[in-house]
């Protein structure tokens, strides 16, 4: 079985392409083509997940076929397979399975649904590419064509000027990070003198690589998760890339471009744990990340930007679990949150499939008109904030188990925020679906969705109740990624019971509240809305992020008109214009020596020839007593001269 | 009389001959003057069979080829001196420039 | 005696009528004179004692070269041959070569002088016609074959075009 894992990125490239060139002619206008090699992938990856669990596989499983060589070392391409990846084939597949079904509802009618399809499976490719490589190059190249595949479906729309700004948003930020992923790439590298990802973790298991050039790596490394998982800083083009549809969205806070940054991290975790600074480094980026994303959210009006703050803060969650060293957690969550998120954005889709706007001020009241829909927002919350029993409630107490036992000042970044998630959450609820109508056109407009959409959803909202607690049962998922290794640091001993209890009252308490304020007392937010503009305004503008990175856009524009001109005015016009003019002067001199003495010398040649063919011409007489008399001379002065001594 | 006698009345007779090939305008006197130079050849190498070999007889049948060659020669350049002369209505070698580039 | 007064008449005949040969206006003098000059040859031929080479003088050179130019001088002299000049513009360095040649054919007389015959001349014909179908077969029959080929070609180019 494993041996046909190399298949299934393969045929999903192939798949994008053949969709692209024949999907007019392929039945669904390609659309089938594509949801079949995910269903085949799913269900592929689902034995895998059984056969794992059963102890049929040997892991990992590595196979390749070389590539290119240069120097000693040699690339290949080939696929690496261990607990690690089949959960997240298992993801990928799911979610882009359900999102491909789904957008037959969502997408219909759109007149480039065929290129949207064959995006779709491009983007699957890639990630499904990723997740399998057995050495960073390919890792590489996959991550970039996420990048690219990002930057299409974002930009799907890109007749809207803010779709395709929001696409070069996405592309140009990501691509910041990339730059420090290669150079990570590189130094790692470097420091192993391999791509491969097997060896890579074989040399940092034992040691070979020093603590320091480990950590410089892989703070390099992380800054390419940064762009990706839209880290703190660089979280700037996430809520834009609300811009693309709805399942695009959910493809790529869900499953795909937002955890391959978590993914990357943890494919090289025995690299990050070599080094605490590195660890620190992740730790603290996430907990930032998580706490400014969340409060973010707070003041947000959109639907979908509210959403996609959450997966921002939620990535932090993830990226803060693995840098305190809870890697099983950080994946965990991973996992759980792919499918509730990736409800969520589906089940939002939806609503705005229903009402055709963004904004939650005109929504209200829409339970009644969309039953299912109302249904599985609701559970996908509720998985979202960690009520118990549902699937965030399991992931986020491992995570705050395991932020705590690393550092309280962690934890309290956490605890915050899972507080900030249920308030936030409830306040989106509450003003999507419950309350009255803000715009009874809008909502006399409102529909229930086909069941090609809602269909995704049920089984979305299925995942997301069940699999925090089927997983989390006999460590199921703890023994499927199965990290094994020595942490740098000690972790505190918790009551883990203590943990989990007070998460689930936060959760609880502070859903309630949002729930309350917003449905029984709205003056109440507008007031305090009111009261701390200031704050509310910061907020909004995301802490000015977007400005600052607008403002090094700007500081670097000025720095370049100085630049040029200082080109333009000093390098072009002295040394540029004064190397033309000398080179000019030079090539009149060099014009007036070739005139003057070589062709002369050429000419005189050509004279002297002429002159001696003019004298020589004059003994061709055309006489034949002339040649004769030549002879009889040349004879009788030979004859003299012989005769002369003797 | 000896040898040199005769060489020389052969050296006379030939050097005369060269002059005629080398100043006579008339193509008809060059040949003449060609058969006086093969003449003083012919002197020398009876001569030369008569002082220095006598009892053999090279030199005569040398002779004897040689005069039979300058026939040959002179049938057939008069031949084409007549061809010449039909062509181009002139004896004189002067004229007989038309190779001339 | 009688052999010096031979020897010098004959070459002073040879001489004076090569001289003519070369130097004559009329080209039919010359070929008189040339006449001349070739029964001379045949005398000194003679005075050496060649039988058979002299017969071959007087029958080929005399009876057959001299004649045929007359004929050609005949047939192809021209009135305006006697007033024009027949000597070339190059006589005067031609005559310096020629000096320069006779001086040098002096001087290699001068290595054969002295040297007289020492047995009395005796009849050649009996072994020259011997050599000729002995030994000289080859070389006798290749030159009737230059003669028949030079008789071919001039009575081809002598030939009047038919046009």
């Amino acid at each position: 079985m494993l041996e046909y894992v190399f298949i299934l990125p393969l045929l999903s490239f192939a798949v994008a392409g053949i969709i692209l060139a024949f999907g007019k002619w392929l039945p669904g206008k390609g659309a089938s083509a594509g949801i079949a090699v995910a269903a085949w992938g799913f269900v592929q990856a689902l034995f895998m997940f059984v056969k794992a669990m059963r102890g049929g596989l040997t892991l990992p499983y590595e196979a390749s076929i070389p590539w290119f060589s240069f120097g000693p070392h040699q690339a290949t391409l080939g696929v690496y397979v261990d607990g690690l990846t089949i959960a997240m084939l298992i993801v990928v597949t799911a979610v882009s399975l359900l999102v491909q079904i789904y957008s037959l509802g969502y997408m219909r009618g759109d007149p480039r649904f065929k290129r949207y399809y064959s995006y779709l499976s491009l983007f699957t490719a890639s990630m499904l590419g990723l997740t399998v490589s057995d050495n960073m190059l390919v890792f590489f190249m996959c991550w970039e064509l996420v990048g690219v595949c990002s930057y299409l479906l974002i930009g799907f729309w890109f007749e809207k000027p803010s779709a395709a700004y929001a696409g070069k948003k996405a592309f140009i930020t990501t691509k910041l990070g990339d730059l420090g992923f290669l150079v990570g790439l590189l130094s790692l590298f470097y420091c192993t003198g391999t791509f491969r990802i097997s060896q890579i973790l074989e040399l940092a298991h034992i040691g070979f690589i020093p603590p320091a050039a480990a950590g410089a790596a892989a703070i390099l490394l992380f800054l390419g998760a940064v762009g990706k998982s839209a880290q703190f800083p660089l979280l700037i083009w996430l809520p834009d890339a609300m811009e693309g549809p709805s399942p695009v969205s959910a493809l790529i806070h869900a499953a795909t471009m937002v955890a391959a940054g978590v993914y990357m991290v943890a494919r090289l975790y025995a690299v990050y744990i070599l080094s605490p600074a590195a660890m620190d480094t992740v730790a603290w980026t996430g907990a930032i990340t998580a706490f400014t994303a969340a409060s973010m959210a707070l003041v947000c009006f959109d639907l979908k930007r509210v959403l996609a703050f959450s997966t921002v803060s939620q990535l932090g969650y993830m990226m803060l679990a693995l840098g305190a060293g809870g890697f099983t957690a950080g994946l965990f969550h991973l996992t759980t949150h792919a499918y509730f998120k990736a409800l969520l954005f589906l089940a939002a889709g939806s609503v705005i499939h229903a009402v055709h706007s963004n904004d939650m001020r005109e929504m209200g009241a829409l339970k009644n008109k969309m039953p299912i829909t109302y249904i599985t927002f609701l559970l996908g919350t509720l998985a979202l904030v960690g009520i118990p029993p549902f699937a965030g409630f399991f992931s986020k107490d491992e995570i705050l188990a395991a932020a705590l036992a690393r550092s309280p000042y962690l934890y309290a970044f956490g605890a915050v925020t899972a507080a900030l998630t249920a308030f936030y959450m409830a306040r989106a609820l509450v003003m999507t679906f419950h309350g009255t109508p803000k715009d009874p056109g809008k909502y006399n407009h409102a529909h229930e969705s086909p069941p090609v959409m809602t269909g995704p959803l049920i089984l979305l909202a299925a995942a997301s109740v069940v699999s925090g607690w089927a997983l989390s049962r006999h460590e199921i998922f703890a023994r499927l990624v199965n990290f094994e290794g020595v942490l740098p640091f000690e972790l505190r001993h918790i009551s883990h019971g203590a943990v989990a209890l007070y998460a689930g009252i936060t959760a609880v308490l502070s859903m309630g509240l949002g729930a309350w304020l917003y449905k029984a007392r709205p003056g109440i937010p507008a007031m305090l809305r009111g009261k701390f503009a200031a704050i509310a305004a910061l907020l909004d503008r995301r802490y000015g992020l977007d400005a600052f990175f607008l403002k090094i856009v700007a500081v670097s524009d000025s720095l370049s008109a100085v630049l040029f001109s200082f080109d333009f005015n000093f390098l072009d016009a002295i040394a540029i214009d004064g190397w033309a003019w000398l080179t000019e002067k030079f090539s009149r001199l060099q014009r007036w020596f070739d005139d003057n003495i070589v062709d002369a010398a050429v000419d005189a040649t050509g004279t002297v020839t002429l002159f001696a063919g003019r004298l020589t011409r004059r003994a061709q007489t055309g006489l034949v007593q002339n040649y004769l008399f030549f002879v009889a001379a040349a004879v009788s002065i030979f004859a003299a001269m012989a005769f002369a001594t003797g | 009389m000896t040898l040199s006698h005769y060489l020389a009345l052969s050296g006379a007779l030939f050097t005369i001959g060269l002059f005629g090939v080398l100043t006579r305008r008339n193509i008809i006197g060059i040949l003449m003057s060609i058969e006086l130079m093969l003449n003083a050849a012919n002197i020398n190498f009876v001569a030369f069979n008569r002082f220095l070999y006598p009892g053999q007889h090279l030199g005569h049948l040398t002779v004897i080829f040689i005069i039979t060659l300058a026939a040959a020669e002179v049938v057939v350049g008069l031949a084409l001196v007549m061809t010449i002369y039909k062509n181009l209505k002139s004896a004189y070698v002067e004229d007989y420039n038309i190779l001339k580039g | 005696m009688i052999e010096q007064i031979v020897f010098y008449l004959l070459a002073a005949v040879i001489v004076l009528s090569a001289l003519g040969v070369v130097l004559l206006r009329n080209v039919m003098h010359s070929a008189l004179s040339l006449g001349l000059c070739l029964a001379g040859v045949a005398g000194i031929f003679a005075s050496l004692g060649s039988d058979f080479v002299f017969a071959a003088q007087i029958l080929v050179y005399v009876g057959g070269i001299a004649v045929l130019i007359l004929f050609v001088v005949l047939l192809a002299g021209s009135a305006s041959d006697l007033i024009t000049r027949q000597i070339n513009s190059q006589w005067l360095p031609s005559l310096v070569i020629c000096a320069a040649f006779i001086w040098s054919y002096l001087r290699i007389t001068a290595y054969f002088s002295g040297i007289a015959a020492k047995s009395a001349p005796a009849p050649t014909v009996r072994a020259i016609a011997g050599a000729m179908l002995g030994d000289y077969a080859v070389p006798f029959e290749l030159i009737s074959v230059v003669l028949l080929a030079s008789m071919t070609g001039a009575a081809l180019f002598a030939r009047r075009k038919e046009e």
